[in-house]
This record gives C-alpha cells, sequence and structure tokens, in this order.
C-alpha cells in the first residue's frame, strides 16, 4: 500500500500563515482558543529583520545562577552565568506606538495581530516569557512549582514562537547557562497579520475540531492574569471559543453563535 | 532544536612549555586588554558539545591535548584525557572530522580545555583552532 501524504499549505516556509488560512491561539489557562482568519499579510517577503544586540544596557547588575549578581559589562552582553529577572525585556523601537515595546500595540489596532518568531545568539540561550510583563506563566504541577529560566525546567533554548495579542505587554527573560561573557543577538522572523474573526460557527468549531487546517499556536499562558482577560474582552470583545469533543456540537455551536455576536472584529 | 557552532581560537604566551589555551571565538566577549578569557568551557546541562574540527600550528614541536572534566565548577577538576595530537617540529595540521568528538553535558557540570605541551628547553608558540558545535541533537 502506498500512503500519500496530503499536506494542506496553511503556513508558508517560515511557519507564518498564508493569507485565507486560519490561525488558533490556544490559552490553556482557560481552554479557550482565539480563532482568526488572516485576511492579508502587511509585511510579505519582508519577513526577517535582525533586531540587533539583547536590549541590556552595560552597567545593569543581572541575577546569577551561582549565586549573588553579576554585572553587563557591555551592552547587549550577557555574562556568565546570569539571567534576566522580572518582569524581562521588551523591544524598543524608535516611532513604535509604544517606543519601549515594538510589539506592543493599543486597543484600536484589533485588526492586526503580530506572530513573532525570536532566534537568539548564541543559541544555547534560556528563554522565557511573561505575560502580562512580570507576571511569569511556567508550571508545574498545577501550581505546585513554578518553572522559568530561572529553574531547571520550563524555558527552551535559542528560539521561541508567540502571538502577540494588542493591549498586552509581554517581557522577555535570557539565561545564559555557560561560563563565557557572550555578545547575543537577536532576529525575528515575523508576520503583521490584518485579521478577523470567522463569523460562522460551524466554521469555527471544524477548525477547533481540526476538520478544517489551521496553523495553532498554544500560549505560554498558565495564569489567567486579569490584565489578559479584560485586555482580551476589549480588544476583541470576547476571550475565545471553548473547546468542545466533536460529539458536543450543538452545545459549542450555540455558545460560538453567542460569542461571534460580541467579537468586535 | 539547539545548534551553535563557535570557531574556538587559542594562542600560547609562547614562554611556558606547558599551559592551557585561552579561548575566544566571535561571541566571547573579552573586554579590554589585558583580556580575562576562559581556559575552559563548560558546557550547558542537556547539551552536547561535538568538536568537529582541529587546526594546529606551532613554531616548534608541540602536542596538542584536548581534556574534559564532569565538574569543572570546582577550584581543581579532574582532567580526563579525550585526544592528542602532536607536531613533531613547527607546522600546522588540519583535522576534519566526519564524526566529531563528543562531550556530554549530563550534570551541567561537565566541561573541557585545549592544553599545550612542549620541550621544556624551547617552548614556543602554537595556535588552535577548534570548530566546536554546541547542541542538543544526537
Amino acid at each position: 500500500m502506498v500512503w500519500v501524504l496530503v499536506m494542506s499549505r496553511v503556513v508558508d516556509p517560515y511557519g507564518l500563515v498564508l493569507e485565507n488560512e486560519f490561525l488558533v491561539a490556544y490559552i490553556p489557562a482557560t481552554e479557550k482558543a482565539l480563532v482568526f482568519r488572516v485576511r492579508s499579510r502587511i509585511n510579505k517577503g519582508f519577513e526577517r529583520f535582525h533586531y540587533g544586540p539583547i536590549p541590556i544596557p552595560a552597567g545593569i547588575p543581572l541575577p546569577s545562577y551561582v549565586g549573588g549578581s553579576i554585572t553587563v559589562p557591555s551592552d547587549g552582553v550577557m555574562p556568565m552565568f546570569s539571567f534576566i529577572p522580572h518582569p524581562g525585556i521588551s523591544f524598543p523601537m524608535r516611532g513604535a506606538y509604544d517606543e519601549t515595546d515594538m510589539w506592543y500595540m493599543p486597543s484600536d489596532y484589533r485588526d492586526r495581530l503580530f506572530h513573532v518568531i525570536l532566534d537568539v545568539t548564541p543559541k544555547w540561550l534560556r528563554i522565557d516569557v511573561t505575560i502580562p510583563k512580570g507576571v511569569s506563566q511556567g508550571r508545574f504541577q498545577k501550581d505546585k512549582i513554578t518553572t522559568g529560566i530561572d529553574r531547571i525546567m520550563g524555558f527552551t533554548r535559542g528560539r521561541i514562537e508567540l502571538i502577540h495579542f494588542p493591549k498586552i505587554y509581554y517581557g522577555y527573560r535570557f539565561g545564559n547557562d555557560s561560563n563565557l561573557n557572550v555578545y547575543t543577538g537577536v532576529s525575528f522572523t515575523y508576520a503583521e497579520y490584518v485579521v478577523e474573526i470567522p463569523k460562522n460557527e460551524d466554521l469555527i468549531f471544524n477548525i477547533l475540531t481540526r476538520n478544517i487546517s489551521s496553523k495553532w499556536v498554544t500560549m505560554p499562558i498558565n495564569i489567567y492574569d486579569s490584565a489578559i482577560k479584560s485586555a482580551l474582552l476589549e480588544v476583541y470583545g470576547i476571550e475565545g471559543f471553548t473547546l468542545y469533543p466533536v460529539n458536543a456540537r450543538d452545545k459549542a455551536l450555540q455558545e460560538y453563535r453567542s460569542l461571534i455576536g460580541s467579537a468586535k472584529i | 532544536m539547539v545548534s551553535e557552532i563557535l570557531t574556538l581560537k587559542g594562542e600560547s604566551d609562547g614562554t611556558s612549555a606547558s599551559g592551557d589555551f585561552p579561548l575566544y571565538s566571535d561571541v566571547i566577549y573579552r573586554g579590554s586588554p589585558p583580556f580575562t578569557l576562559p581556559t575552559s568551557i563548560l558546557i550547558p546541562p542537556g547539551l552536547k558539545a561535538k568538536i568537529w574540527a582541529k587546526r594546529l600550528s606551532a613554531e616548534g614541536e608541540t602536542t596538542f591535548l584536548i581534556y574534559y572534566s564532569k565538574d569543572v565548577t570546582v577550584p581543581s577538576p579532574t582532567w580526563e584525557l579525550l585526544s592528542a595530537e602532536k607536531l613533531a617540529s613547527k607546522g600546522e595540521l588540519t583535522l576534519e572530522k566526519r564524526r566529531p568528538l563528543i562531550i556530554r553535558s549530563l550534570t551541567g557540570k561537565e566541561g573541557f580545555k585545549i592544553s599545550w605541551l612542549q620541550p621544556t628547553a624551547s617552548p614556543s608558540k602554537a595556535y588552535i583552532e577548534l570548530e566546536v558545535e554546541l547542541t542538543d541533537e544526537e
């Protein structure tokens, strides 16, 4: 028997969603997902750019994995055994809506969505993110243990993929658990999508039960901070669509129909 | 997948018959002279160091030794010899490996260093370049 694998083309080679395809941003804390149709991509063909060093200035002390603190010797250099503490850093950009954070957008930018893939050099640097900025999201065994770059688990190395919702500041944290003081570099692969929430409950159900192909991004949101809730309600009018099993179609459609009526985009 | 390839460079002082190479690369911050450079590389936990290539050169007879240690965080690590190459006289040698030397970090304390050894009567300059990949791949 010959198996032919047919892959739907939801994403481009960068992993970014193609026009007229669907993006699902799943929030584990609420078991809800925001479903978007990508109407357009503003930066198609220009997805990658090199931001520069991690924006940490010379002279600031960073906590150390081996105790105490260690001073950043030069702009953008991560000292040996150091990590960036809470709340994490943002990426400034001159001229951006908020010049301290290039990925932040206000609520009236609700038809825009950033899909961001961050690559850091050197690739062994640990990465985690606080959402909203300052709220640690890594957990193990419910709330028994908080995880993250300053623990033995709860971080990734070298790359992280996120959806940046408007109205929420994110804090990026990096850790260098080598014995080398290292120059750093950050590259972004991103899409600025023009999005809408589909207005058909059947379609949403089929996307969330994976009968229709879509790109899923599971957000590292395990603690549903009130700032996230209020931002989603202000931006989208809804917190997301609850995931239902395939045999709960009627219940799901009823709920989705109601939510679609509240959606702001 | 994590993969970062470093070209580690080292240069002996030319006056000592033996010693550990101070190591640097384009991503290692050295500061201003006099440089304070590491003589050993600690491998972050869960990663492994793959040494893919060695380029050795010296002004005279030199043995190049790669050591690993299960714990480089203690003041006096115990070093185990992993690899040795000898130049019998002034010259250079390039060794590229289809299968790399591998040093695993199982505890987060493992590391490696590169040393030189020369006849005590005639120490001279020695240089080394290593292509080292830090990766979580098998």
